[in-house]
Parts: C-alpha cells; sequence; structure tokens
C-alpha cells in the first residue's frame, strides 16, 4: 500500500490542477465561513437573543460549519473525478496493470484518495470550527454537537465514493463531470422531491439528502424542528451503506471489465 | 522452458468473435511474431496476457506458471499506444513505471540514452512528437533490463531511420538471450529478426512454429535472356520444371527438386539459350503470408 500511495504522490506533485483544485477545496471552507459569519453577524442582537444561540457560539458552530461546508464540498468531488478520469483519458489506468500492478491495486490507489480528500475536508473543517468559535463566540470552549464533524466528513466520503463509482462507469472527464454537477446540484433535489411525494419519507434516504438529514440548519432548527421521520441513527446507517455500496460497485467492476 | 503458453484462448465483442481457440507456445529465447492483418486479434490476444483484456475462456501460463502480477513486473510490454501522463516530463513519468514495477530508479537514465531520449528527458510528454513518445514507451519496456519483451507494433509512428534502429535495437536484445514477442503487421519487420511465429486471421491460429517450417518458402530462380519467349518454351520442358510466373523483366520459375544454377545454365546453354540473367531466390514472407491468409 506504501508503494501504491508513492505512486500516487509522483502524478500529483508536478501537476498543478491538482493543486489548484486542492487549494480552492480547502480555501473555501474558512472563506466561505467569514461570508456566513459576516451576514448573521448583522442580525440584530434581540433576534438572537430570542432564538437563543448565535450560530458561530459553541457549541453551535460546529453544526454551522457543517452545514456551510457541506454546500462546498462539490470541489472534493471535482477533484476526485480529475484523478479518476486522468487515468482513463491517459490510459495509465491500463499501463500500470500492464506493468505489473493487480488490478485492484488501481481501485486501492482511488480509494486512498477518497479517504485522504475526506480526511483533509474534516480537519480542515475541524481547525475552521474551532477558530471561528474562538473568534465569534461569546460562550467558552465545547465539544458538544462536534459531532456534526462527522456527519460532514460522512457526507463527504459518501459524496466520494460516489464520484468514485461515476468516474470509473463513466471514463470520461467532461461528462462524468456534467453528471456529478448535475446530480448534486439539481436532480437529487428533484428525486427527492419526486420520491417523497410518491413513498413519504423515504425520499430522505437519497445519498447527499440522507447528509442533509444529519446536519439540519443549525439555530433554526430549534425555532422550526425539521420534521425527522427518521432518527439519527438511520440516516448514519443509510450513508455508510452508500458508501460501501458505491465502493464494492467500482470493485466488483474494475476486477471484470476490459481495460 | 516456454515463456508464455495459450491454450484454448476465445475472446468476443459482441457479435464479432475476436479470438477462436488460440493454443502456442514461445519458447524461451525466440523472437516470435505473432502476424496478422489489421483487426486479426494480435492485440487483444497480448491484451489478454497483460491482464487488461479478459478471456472469455480458455487460459495462460508465464514461465510455467498461472499469471500474476508479479510476473507482469519481470515481463517489458508496449501495447498499442504509448501511455503516458501527458503534464509529466518523460523521466517523471518512468519513475512511475520504475515504482510500479519496483526497479531501481538509477536504470532510468541508461534506457532514455538507448531511446535517444537524454537530451528532452526533462520535458513534458505533451510535447513530445509522434516518435518521441514511441520511443519513451519502448524505452518503458526496457526499464529494469526485463528478460522478456512484449512489443506490439514496436516501430509504429516512427521514421525510416527510427524503424532501423528499432529493429537493431530488437535484434540486439535477441542476440542477448531475451525473449521477445512481438506483433506486427510489417512482414518485413518480422522476416527480418523473428524465429518463430504465429499466424492469426479473424481472431483463428492459421498456424505457428519456427519461421522456416511455418511459412513453406520454396527457393525459385529468377531468369531472364534476350529472346523470352524461347526462354520459356526450353525452360518448361526441363525435367525438374515445376511451374512459372512471368513477372516484370524475367521468367519466376519454380522447380519440383533442387536446382543447382550452374548446371541450369549449361542445360540452358545446350538448348541454344544464353541468358543475361540469373539469380537464386527465395519467396518473399509476404507473399508466403498472402498465400496462406487468402485460402
Amino acid at each position: 500500500m506504501l508503494n501504491i500511495i508513492r505512486i500516487e504522490w509522483l502524478k500529483v506533485k508536478n501537476y498543478r490542477t491538482f493543486w489548484v483544485l486542492l487549494i480552492l477545496a480547502i480555501g473555501i471552507i474558512p472563506a466561505s465561513n467569514m461570508i456566513v459569519a459576516d451576514i448573521v453577524g448583522r442580525i440584530p442582537k434581540q433576534a438572537t437573543d430570542l432564538l437563543g444561540k448565535n450560530f458561530y457560539d459553541f457549541p453551535v458552530v460546529w453544526q454551522t460549519v457543517a452545514k456551510v461546508n457541506s454546500f462546498t464540498s462539490v470541489i472534493f468531488g471535482l477533484l476526485l473525478l480529475t484523478l479518476v478520469t486522468n487515468e482513463f483519458s491517459y490510459k495509465t489506468h491500463r499501463q500500470q496493470v500492464i506493468d505489473g500492478w493487480e488490478r485492484r491495486d488501481l481501485v486501492l490507489s482511488k480509494l486512498f484518495w477518497v479517504i485522504t480528500l475526506s480526511l483533509i475536508a474534516l480537519v480542515v473543517s475541524f481547525i475552521t470550527a474551532f477558530a471561528f468559535g474562538e473568534a465569534y463566540s461569546s460562550f467558552s470552549f465545547s465539544l458538544e454537537g462536534s459531532a456534526f464533524m462527522i456527519y460532514y466528513f460522512l457526507q463527504v466520503l459518501a459524496s466520494l465514493s460516489g464520484a468514485l463509482l461515476l468516474g470509473m462507469f463513466v471514463k470520461r472527464s467532461g461528462l462524468a463531470t456534467v453528471i456529478y454537477l448535475g446530480y448534486t446540484m439539481v436532480f437529487e433535489k428533484l428525486l427527492t422531491l419526486g420520491l417523497k411525494r410518491a413513498f413519504g419519507s423515504w425520499g430522505d434516504l437519497l445519498p447527499l439528502q440522507a447528509g442533509d438529514k444529519l446536519i439540519p440548519f443549525p439555530v433554526v432548527d430549534k425555532v422550526l424542528p425539521a420534521s425527522a421521520d427518521y432518527s439519527q441513527g438511520v440516516y448514519e446507517i443509510t450513508i455508510i451503506v452508500y458508501v460501501v455500496l458505491f465502493i464494492g460497485l467500482t470493485w466488483r467492476r474494475m476486477l471484470k471489465v476490459d481495460y | 522452458m516456454s515463456i508464455l503458453t495459450l491454450r484454448n484462448i476465445s475472446k468476443r465483442y459482441g457479435s464479432l468473435q475476436a479470438l477462436r481457440e488460440v493454443s502456442f507456445e514461445v519458447p524461451r529465447g525466440s523472437v516470435f511474431g505473432i502476424l496478422g492483418p489489421n483487426g486479426s486479434g494480435k492485440t487483444t490476444l497480448l491484451g489478454i496476457v497483460t491482464d487488461v483484456l479478459k478471456a472469455d475462456t480458455g487460459d495462460f501460463t508465464l514461465f510455467d506458471q498461472l499469471p500474476t502480477a508479479a510476473q507482469r513486473r519481470q515481463i517489458g510490454t508496449l501495447l498499442e499506444t504509448p501511455n503516458f501522463y501527458h503534464y509529466l516530463s518523460g523521466y517523471k513519468n518512468l519513475q512511475i513505471t520504475a515504482a510500479v514495477k519496483q526497479r531501481d530508479e538509477k536504470d532510468i537514465a541508461r534506457v532514455l540514452e538507448i531511446a535517444g531520449l537524454t537530451a528532452r528527458q526533462h520535458a513534458a510528454f505533451k510535447t513530445y512528437s509522434l516518435g518521441m513518445k514511441q520511443r519513451l514507451a519502448i524505452a518503458n519496456t526496457l526499464l529494469g533490463d526485463p528478460d522478456v519483451l512484449i512489443l506490439d507494433e514496436p516501430s509504429n509512428g516512427l521514421d525510416p531511420a527510427g524503424i532501423a534502429e528499432v529493429r537493431g535495437l530488437i535484434r540486439q536484445l535477441a542476440q542477448s538471450g531475451k525473449t521477445i514477442i512481438m506483433a506486427s503487421h510489417l512482414l518485413d519487420e518480422v522476416e527480418k529478426v523473428c524465429t518463430h511465429v504465429a499466424v492469426l486471421q479473424k481472431g483463428k491460429l492459421l498456424t505457428s512454429g519456427p519461421v522456416n517450417t511455418v511459412m513453406v518458402r520454396e527457393d525459385f530462380v529468377e531468369l531472364g535472356s534476350s529472346d523470352m519467349n524461347r526462354l520459356e518454351t526450353v525452360v518448361r520442358q526441363h525435367p525438374l520444371f515445376g511451374h512459372l510466373v512471368i513477372a516484370d523483366g524475367g521468367l519466376q520459375v519454380f522447380f519440383t527438386g533442387v536446382i543447382d544454377p550452374g548446371e541450369l545454365n549449361s542445360w540452358l546453354a545446350g538448348n541454344g539459350i544464353w541468358l543475361n540473367h540469373l539469380q537464386v531466390r527465395r519467396k518473399s514472407l509476404e507473399s508466403a503470408f498472402l498465400e496462406m491468409t487468402q485460402n
């Protein structure tokens, strides 16, 4: 596995697109929170007193940062798609098997990125939440509610496993990017609406929607409790099932198919 | 020991039968040519051997063992096109191969030198010409000095000087005892370097074995005289006469037995024919191949 990681490092070390996308994906986390913090900072004090706590107060800050980041994690997905589809457009996935990789090494090499990027997202979010809490909170530091960070990690993991599957099936970078963006930004929301109308709360069990359900809008959720149809655990398990399913399908395909 | 043994390999793409029960053996130390027109299944066959394609039925062994990735690391392979990261330099691309093959990076300089790419090793692959890309692919196969090479159309995209260089290289590698499996539709190429051949047509193996026993390439004698009509009439009466072909500026005469050119000349002179051209030739691999694949 160490050799696989070293090879992946050689591939990206001098790859500018990788670094640009990575810096963008990381940088947007504090940047977007700064914008949100600025906006919610302008809510009149009477209103926030009414709501109880402000968005960047401990412990709400964990939930706020997780929610804000869930809108920008799509960049990590685009980065992963680029890494996966590059192998197909350069046919290097072929060459590496020819030169002596097992087919499973190919899947492992990209699984490494799914996990690494998810962990990067988690760590940067954690630091951001901590820093924003320290800067804006009128309450003292608390880890209460930091489980939202784990929910965010699960969201990213699910979305990246989905991107992995998509990249391995579609192979072409342009098409895969369009499908990915279309699905994350529009189609899943449409599907959720349709499914909810037809089958009720089942519609909340789509991969990204389940993640959204785990991280409701902070502060507001105390005032207007969302109709949580399932318990947290159901959404957690649903996401894990999707992750396993996406990786399993990728694995099966790459071991069997012609390159 | 056999380097590669194929047993009843079949492969179908939809309605196209790409390979039909192909079996043959590549002995150690041979330069083994896989011949066939475009689309005859050569690359499919090599793709199966290198695990990028899966056979529908049949199996094969590498070094008399079931094939694994570890054995592929002992083989230098160029399949179809050069596959490299466009944004990385030639050198950095070979670093990746060295890591995959688990070979020492020190060998990179040597193979780049052989491929004539030393001066451009730090330029990005996407800036290379077609010929340079192919050379990098050849350098890639030589990395780690493997004992077995699989080369699919190795002179693709090269200029005449490059083709001659690659042929020279293949011959040199063969002389150093390496086994080379080479697919080509350029018969000239095979004729010049191969010791063994397998001939494929529409996915079927027509024949395989040592070049000289597989392809019947009878000798013939090329004759010329000032009176070609009379030459033809007379030579037909030779006791060992087989058949003849009228070619540009001469007769190609095939005999049913071994013929000595001196005796033939004297016999013709005795019959009043004075030759202005006499040469013993061997049928080219190309015509032998065309005969074989057209039947």
